[in-house]
């Protein structure tokens, strides 16, 4: 072969003329050869003992996709989590946040007696302090319940049978079953929820479970939820049913997150993302007993301590800027509270208040410091009640700011159908690298949670 | 190639740090003798073998595609520090999704000093097809067959010594998750890159016609491009019309790894607006 | 109370100004280059059009240029005089030709239409109805970079879903042996080849009939009125316009049902099969796809499971399970392991069956039972 017929044009063409002339399918003949040599090497190398049938998966699957079973299962098994979590949680909250006040307490003290002027002491301990505080008490016991036990249904193989169950659901609303993946992800944090997505193929559908992410509750809003559920769900239940009311209630919200992926999905599908869907091929990988060090681990280190720092590092600036806020007065009242006034007649069209608000402007890098944000405000910069049992925080939503059934039932859904935080937007800007798509993103769910909110309590308002 | 570790026992060696930890993920390995590659289906244990072999904690969840980004850690072995690069999980080389084509240009592009494909012992047949499509780019290469305590509970028994001698490269047995023969894949890694443990690659014989086309152009890739380790496959994917395989002989120089993923990126972004602009 | 509705008024205010007039985003920049895009996209068009003449061995003249794109005599005469002076067409007594960098840039744009309406149907599931539309908008914002890639990632496709050839990078094209239905013998059978997307009307009266590329027709009656067709399910009748704008041929495309298998979404669960082929409807990623997790002519496949909503179901193959929808195991041809007339040795070099052997196995098969 001499060297002028081989410049890099002549075997391009050389290889088009080629594959044109070959007959079928290229592809179809390299895959089909080379399985064939797989299967003639894997039948040499593999004795099946046929006494030992393979059939316990089969027969674990054939209940969790069943009929009957399969969707009361699933529902059933994320109850439990809840409800666990909310069992498990309550004490060590109770605990965590009264070892923590009494120290910001004593503290106080202790600056007071070295003389250090009023406002430091007030800064470093009722603001920055006391949004850590908050925080810390408030998320780490759910997130250490609730982390590992995910990790157990996940290291099992469980998530790929949500997704085999839910596919036919999403299919209709003109998306893709594997974004019951990424949803169950977005449990833990959305961002991550987002970055799980990479295992949908076709970008269209990609970018609807991007898009609708958000409204799978992550554990930044888990804490709001359980304490809403805690406080004016469970009260109407006799003690023994008290946590399972609260866990229903949770579960409640999360259908109705799902319900409004399902609907946001739809709505993109029909509008800005149209098309039908793409082609779903999902392995159901065999069920592994899981390692109890690694899932300790992965649910407690990375996960749990990540998730945390994450709070505890929005939580120190955002403290401080509360206690500015809450302490720097003109005209008689403090900045706080003339931000929530002005944002006051919002607040009350959708059933919530002015300081409500405030507080997910303030959370929009972190959702976890929304209640700590609410607690902060109410309280004000002089209150020194230490509020560790829900009860005590019952006295103070209710009695003393007025709320009812009403601002708990829409905050649940205005908490989950709300706009991304911070990280979430920088993520589906990182995955989209589109500012229109970021921009519906985290427009969309607000949008949402807007008119949802709105309807609600102006039927309330009218029915009640 | 029938010089397989296992018959040389070495086990008295347990001074040997395998498991020492090197560095974190990312950049942060500055100095490397060797770089190894770990390629596998998805699912099959491969980030296991790779927080085992590295100490790092990646973490490993039950469903297709947990991996889905390249990690990156690494390991010292008898003196030599090894980088080892975690590649997504797929199937296949053969088709285009974003996974696929970050593994195969890794593969191609980034010349790893040895590859270990890791394949899962209880559905070796699905897994051997991507062994054999990592065997048309590289000889250099150790099949680490993963998860064999769970065959065994399944009643299957894998000869793995058939198996090395089908592929005509070394086949470690292991269970990632208890360490079990971790030891010994590096060790025959190791013995891989050095030439001691000889590779002769099984190639899967294409049909009548392929070869054909395959056979013409090989003297031509050879005659341009002499010395190219895997003429046979660039022609195999010149046929496929790979388009970076195309840009990449035109150009006449093969794009760096790090280049042809931004691009994968780059493009997948496009196509996501484009698309939503429709 | 008060206070605060002058600020959200004020605050609503100054959104929209915002809106309006910010630069790079604002309304107003947007629509300026909403225009410029607009000029580059009647070029294009209208090179289209006259390409598309050309090949009819028509000559294109500025009013049919005006008539395809919707243009006013003086607009598309300006549009012609604009093409002229940048050496796009020349004019020989009022029909237009294209300069050679004309027929490239148009070429260009056809290859761009077509791939991606490829594209549209095998990787993104859009419906046959809207890919025309949606490519339309697309085949102006392609880099010929772009092109490629996409061709190489769908594996150079020779056709479009219309069935129109894909004009190839150099710009050579498939030649093109179909007539209109309406020009085909009565009583033969023919293969519909392409069905023309344009216009609107006549094309979703088309596809309102189920007819498809790919599918087989016989021409039972053909008057000046109507033209009557059997597909094999049921009868149709078309006007002779519409039956126009289906293009057919002898050549047979391979998408029936191929004779004596069952598809595998027919298997009841726990029942086993042999796969024999993927259909040729089942095209790009799709197909890739299934072919990587193991479904190549000769795997054996056992319906595992069915889940709460019957779609998708699992499949065990290869000592895997996989999850399928059911329009992907319509498009899986499997028959039952015990139908098999030969068994054949899945060795390397004769594991991939070529269809037509496939076919012959197949009807071989059927005789057997048919004689049983």
């Amino acid at each position: 072969m001499s060297k002028s017929l081989s410049t890099p044009q002549n075997i391009l063409d050389r290889s088009d003329q080629l594959r044109r002339a070959l007959d079928g399918d290229f592809r179809d003949q390299v895959v089909s050869s080379l399985y064939g040599e797989a299967q003639r090497i894997a039948e040499r190398a593999v004795r099946r003992d046929s006494s030992n049938k393979w059939d316990l998966d089969q027969r674990i699957d054939r209940i969790v996709t069943s009929p009957v079973f399969g969707l009361p299962m699933m529902i059933l098994i994320l109850a439990a989590i809840f409800w666990v979590t909310i069992l498990g949680a309550n004490y060590p909250s109770a605990m965590i946040a009264s070892a923590l006040f009494s120290l910001e307490h004593q503290a106080a003290l202790l600056f007071e007696s070295w003389g250090v002027p009023d406002w430091i002491t007030g800064f470093l301990w009722h603001g920055v302090f006391r949004g850590l505080a908050w925080v810390v008490s408030v998320m780490l016991p759910p997130m250490a319940i609730f982390f590992p036990m995910f990790t157990i249904l996940e290291d099992l193989g469980y998530l790929p049978r949500v997704a085999f169950n839910m596919d036919w659901l999403f299919r209709k609303a003109g998306a893709h079953g594997k974004q019951a993946l990424s949803m169950a992800m977005g449990f833990g944090c959305n961002a991550a929820g987002i970055i799980a997505t990479r295992v949908i193929d076709s970008p269209r559908e990609r970018l609807i479970a991007i898009l609708t992410n958000n409204f799978v509750p992550c554990n930044g809003r888990f804490p709001t939820l359980i304490m809403l559920a805690t406080i004016f769900v469970a009260v109407d239940f006799p003690p023994v049913f008290a946590s399972i009311a609260a866990a229903g209630a949770v579960v409640g919200v999360v259908l109705i997150g799902v319900v409004f992926t399902l609907l946001s999905s739809w709505m993109l599908a029909q509008t800005m993302l149209q098309g039908e869907a793409s082609a779903f091929t999902l392995e159901l990988p065999p069920y592994r007993r899981p390692s109890i060090l690694r899932i300790l681990y992965t649910s407690l280190i990375d996960r749990t301590i990540f998730v945390l720092g994450r709070a505890v590092m929005t939580a120190i600036p955002a403290g401080a800027v509360i206690w500015i806020l809450a302490n720097i007065e003109a005209g008689g009242t403090s900045l706080a509270q003339h931000v929530a006034s002005f944002l006051d007649p919002l607040g009350y069209a959708i059933g919530l208040d002015g300081v409500i608000l405030l507080a997910y402007v303030i959370a929009i890098p972190a959702n976890e410091i929304v209640v700590p944000t609410l607690m902060m405000v109410y309280l004000g910069a002089d209150l020194m009640t230490e509020l560790t049992s829900f009860d005590e925080i019952r006295a103070l939503l209710v009695d003393q700011q007025g709320w009812t059934l009403l601002t708990a039932v829409n905050l649940m859904l205005f908490s989950v159908l709300h706009n991304p935080c911070a990280t979430t937007i920088l993520t589906i800007w990182r995955e989209t690298r589109s500012a229109r798509w970021t921009t519906i993103g985290a427009l969309m769910p607000l949008i949402f949670a807007f008119v949802v909110t709105f309807l609600v309590a102006t039927l309330w308002r009218a029915l009640v | 190639m029938s010089q397989m570790p296992s018959s040389q026992s070495d086990r008295n060696c347990t001074s040997c740090s395998v498991h020492a930890h090197l560095a974190q993920m990312g950049v942060s390995i500055g100095h490397y003798d060797y770089l190894v590659a770990l390629a596998g289906n998805p699912n099959t244990g491969k980030s296991s073998v790779f927080n085992a072999l590295t100490g790092l904690k990646q973490h490993v969840g039950n469903w297709t595609g947990k991996t889905v980004t390249r990690a990156e850690g690494g390991y010292q072995l008898q003196g030599k520090n090894y980088k080892l690069v975690d590649l997504p999980g797929t199937y296949s080389l053969l088709s285009a999704s974003q996974d696929e084509e970050i593994a195969r240009n890794f593969l191609l592009f980034g010349r790893p000093d040895c590859t270990i494909v890791v394949v899962d012992a209880t559905a070796l047949e699905r897994n051997l097809n991507l062994v054999l499509q990592v065997l048309e780019i590289t000889e250099k290469v150790v099949v680490c067959v993963n998860l064999m305590d769970e065959a065994g509970r399944k009643g299957l028994e894998v000869d793995t010594r058939a198996l090395s001698r089908d592929l005509g490269v070394p086949a470690i047995p292991t269970v990632a998750r208890t360490k079990e023969g971790l030891h010994e894949l590096a060790r025959t890694a190791a013995g891989v890159i050095s030439g001691e443990i000889e590779t002769k690659a099984k190639r899967a014989q294409p049909p009548h016609e392929v070869q054909k086309a395959l056979d013409e152009l090989i003297p031509m890739i050879d005659a341009f491009a002499p010395g190219l380790p895997n003429a046979r496959w660039v022609a195999f994917r010149l046929l496929d019309g790979d388009h970076k395989v195309r840009q990449a002989l035109l150009s006449g120089e093969l794009a760096t790894i790090e280049a042809a993923q931004t691009t994968t990126d780059e493009r997948f972004s496009r196509a996501i607006s484009i698309h939503g602009s429709q | 109370m008060e206070n605060s509705w002058t600020s959200w008024l004020f605050l609503i205010a100054l959104a929209v100004v915002a809106l309006l007039f910010w630069p790079k985003t604002g309304l107003f920049v947007a629509i300026s280059r909403w225009r410029e895009l607009r000029r580059r996209e009647r070029f294009e068009d209208a090179l289209k059009h006259i390409l598309a003449w050309e090949q009819r061995r028509q000559d294109a003249t500025p009013e049919s240029i005006g008539g395809a794109l919707g243009l006013v005599q003086s607009s598309a005469l300006s549009l012609v005089a604009d093409m002229e002076e940048r050496d796009l067409i020349h004019s020989t007594g009022g029909a237009l030709k294209l300069t050679a960098e004309g027929q490239r840039l148009a070429l260009h744009v056809v290859r761009a239409h077509r791939l991606w309406e490829r594209y549209l149907a095998d990787d993104a599931g859009v419906p046959m109805e809207r890919l025309h539309r949606a490519a339309e908008k697309a085949e102006h914002q392609l880099s010929s970079e772009r092109i490629d890639a996409l061709d190489a990632h769908l594996g150079h496709p020779e056709r479009d879903p219309h069935g129109d050839p894909i004009p190839r990078a150099d710009g050579s094209l498939e030649k093109d042996n179909a007539v209109p239905l309406t020009d085909w013998p009565v009583a033969d059978i023919a293969w519909v080849t392409h069905i023309e997307d344009e216009p609107d009307v006549i094309f979703h009266q088309i596809l309102s009939t189920g007819l498809r590329p790919g599918k087989s027709v016989r021409v039972i009656e053909n008057t000046p009125e109507c033209l009557v067709i059997d597909d094999g399910v049921q009868e149709h009748r078309l006007v002779p316009v519409v039956a126009a704008n289906i293009q057919v041929a002898a050549e047979p495309v391979n998408t029936e049902r191929p004779v004596g298998l069952r598809s595998l979404s027919e298997l009841a669960k726990g029942e086993a099969a042999e796969v024999v082929e993927l259909g040729s409807m089942c095209r790009g990623f799709s197909r890739r796809r299934l072919l990587d997790l193991g479904i190549t002519p000769g795997t054996r496949i056992e319906a595992s499971l069915d889940n709460p909503f019957g779609d998708p179901r699992a499949f065990r193959l290869r000592g895997t399970v996989i999850a399928l929808r059911k329009d992907q195991g319509d498009q899986i041809w499997v028959r039952s392991i015990g139908e098999k007339t030969t068994t054949k040795d899945l060795s390397a070099s004769d594991c991939y069956t070529n269809p037509e052997e496939i076919k012959r196995t197949a009807e071989n098969a059927a005789q057997g039972i048919s004689e049983a």
